[in-house]
């Protein structure tokens, strides 16, 4: 097992350039979810930690080697694919030993290692079956079962869920979970799905056009997002974030005319700056107050457990999220907290003015 | 069974019937002793089947050699194509290289040209090589057909490159690739195109009549023309000739057809 950094990668292809120097570090055993909008360049960065696309520029160093311009098969790393990509014609035994195959390992210790994964994987049963035979989650665990086999260093996951349907895409999110408490082995995943990315991350790179964004771990980019862009892509409902003038250093006027009051903000701006306040749907409070603020109920989406309330004042309209055991009517004005210490506060670029020390 | 559909399958089975009727003639007449077929109105059965006409054309005639010789011929035309066609179609679709589209989209321009038109400047290349002749001149042609790279290329463009991406992180190598991976699942698309190359072959008449001149490397169609000049009254023994001639491929074609049709349906039917 080895750590992996990525460093100062950028690639080009013909005049657009999709990453911008991208430098990550991966500690050994460490589960690292690359997260971002379709073509942010994650998974044309994880196409080159596999060596399946050649960087304009940067190095790869895997367990300490520079890998840079070795081919995919001399990295240590094994990849699952979006697809899968199992080979249709070889049975699921014959597709997780045809690496070793290749390599002409000796046919019992081949035996040994594709029993071993299938054993790990539950898929003893299907072993003789061609890919054909078998369903969305079988195929997935021959998928992943073809990468364990080769006891990589590293491995690479391309969206490896985004194929099932959402009640298995839950069940196997599980599974990597547990797989990877078994295994230990270091993990690179890349995903546009903000829950698969806080349920299975030690540590969060969110990437959008080819920049990180921001590192850390799910809570930490959750409780203190970078920016705009990484406190909207993270969460869901998404925050909420209500343009503002700052009126004094613990006070903003919302463009509807109503006074919040702010937390305590480490870097202060001129008052007249315009900022950006965020709150997160489940931090807005629906309840009589001193400093509450009237809003009207537009629309309640009811979710079971949770609901959803949208609700405008004048200007933007903002989300909360409560315990469904309210009585809400469409139309009726309610009375909104926004609690200062729950307030996110973005300048005028979007990004996170930085709180006094909190918590 | 509803009338329409008793209705469908006897049109079905006329036109069969139509279709089949020169070829089971031709077998019928091959074994009839020499003018019974001349007669008006020509008989549909042997009154005396004998099988003289086969004799006298293995006999006398020779035509052992040359159904070998077209044998050979097919069977090294077949052979090559294949060699050269499938990793050429895979390229096309697979591989990157410098001007791999502009070099496909010229050759699907020249799929237009008559083959025909073709033919008097190949012969004379081949004059000048030292070809015209011999068997390495009548298969030229065959060696990379256009229509066959085309075919194995749009078959491989339904491949999907993360399934060889897949066998590149595995380290198969790229010719591992081919063989491995790529080739098993082209194996419809590959008899399809076999037989075509040894049908075309087979039955190609013309460009072995240009460039064989030496009367023992003729292949059947060629011999049985330059037959048919001396025994244009045989009519039993032609029939007999033509029968040999068709039977092979006949059986060929008989026996792949289920990997035959499944090719052919492929391009629109995934799977």
């Amino acid at each position: 097992m080895a750590g992996l950094s990525i460093e100062n990668a950028r690639k080009s292809f013909g005049e657009t350039q999709v990453l911008h120097g991208v430098s990550i570090d991966v500690a050994d055993g460490e589960f690292a979810v690359i997260v971002g909008p379709s073509g942010c360049g994650k998974s044309t960065l994880l196409r080159a930690v596999a060596g399946l696309e050649a960087l304009t520029e940067g190095r790869i160093v895997i367990g300490g080697r520079d890998v840079t311009d070795l081919p995919p098969s001399a990295r240590g790393i094994a990849m699952v694919f979006q697809s899968y990509a199992l080979y249709p014609h070889l049975t699921v035994y014959e597709n997780m030993a045809f690496a070793l195959r290749i390599a002409k390992v000796d046919k019992s210790a081949i035996d040994v290692a594709v029993r071993g994964a299938a054993a790990i994987l539950n898929i003893e049963g299907l072993l003789e079956r061609k890919p054909a035979a078998l369903s969305g989650g079988q195929r997935q665990r021959v998928a992943i079962g073809r990468a364990i086999v080769r006891q990589p260093q590293i491995f690479l996951f391309d969206e490896p869920l985004s194929n099932l349907d959402a009640d298995l895409r839950v069940r196997m999110r599980y599974e990597f979970a547990a797989l990877h408490k078994t295994l230990g082995t270091t993990t690179l995943y890349v995903t546009h799905d903000q829950v698969e990315a806080m349920t299975l991350a030690d540590r969060i790179i969110v990437l959008r056009d080819g920049i990180i964004e921001q590192v850390g771990t799910p809570r930490e980019i959750y409780a203190q997002p970078a920016n705009i862009f990484v406190a909207q892509f993270l969460g869901t409902p998404r925050m909420n974030i209500i343009p503002a003038v700052l009126t004094d250093h613990r006070q903003a006027r919302l463009d509807n005319g109503r006074e919040i009051k702010l937390p305590a903000m480490a870097d202060t701006l001129a008052p007249g700056a315009r900022v950006s306040v965020g709150i997160r749907p489940e931090d807005v409070r629906i309840g009589a107050a001193p400093d509450a603020l009237p809003f009207t109920i537009r629309f309640v989406e009811r979710l079971g457990g949770l609901a959803t309330v949208h609700l405008q004042a004048d200007g933007e309209p903002i989300a909360c999220q409560l315990r469904d055991d309210i009585h809400l009517i469409e139309g009726q004005t309610v009375a909104v907290q926004l609690p200062s210490d729950r307030l996110h506060l973005f300048d005028a670029h979007g990004a996170a003015l930085a709180r006094e020390a909190r918590k | 069974m509803s009338a329409r559909r008793w209705t469908v399958t006897l049109l079905a089975a006329l036109v069969a019937l139509l279709t089949t009727a020169p070829l089971l003639w031709m077998l019928s007449v091959s074994f009839m002793a020499p003018g019974e077929a001349a007669q008006f109105p020509p008989p549909l059965l042997p009154a005396d089947p004998s099988l003289e006409n086969y004799r006298t054309l293995f006999g006398s005639f020779g035509i052992g050699r040359f159904l070998a010789n077209s044998i050979l011929v097919s069977t090294l035309a077949t052979v090559l194509a294949l060699m050269f066609t499938i990793p050429a179609g895979y390229a096309f679709a697979k591989l990157r290289f410098t001007g791999r589209d502009a070099i496909f989209r010229l050759l699907v321009a020249a799929l237009v040209v008559p083959g025909q038109i073709g033919m008097l400047p190949l012969f004379l290349e081949l004059k000048a090589m030292g070809l015209v002749n011999s068997y390495a001149g009548a298969l030229v042609p065959w060696l990379a057909g256009i229509f066959g790279i085309f075919l194995v290329r749009q078959y491989c463009l339904s491949i999907p490159d993360e399934m060889l991406e897949a066998a590149r992180i595995d380290g198969a190598s790229e010719g591992q690739i081919l063989r491995r991976i790529v080739l098993p699942i082209l194996t419809p698309i590959i008899v399809t195109l076999a037989l075509f190359v040894f049908l075309g072959s087979w039955n190609d008449f013309m460009w072995p009549l240009i460039i064989l001149a030496d009367q023992q490397l003729y292949t059947l169609p060629v011999a049985l023309a330059a037959m048919s000049r001396e025994h244009v009254q045989d009519n039993e023994l032609m029939m007999a000739g033509a029968v040999v001639t068709t039977l092979p491929v006949l059986i060929l074609f008989l026996a792949l057809q289920r990997f035959y049709l499944s090719g052919l349906l492929t391009g629109s039917v995934k799977g």
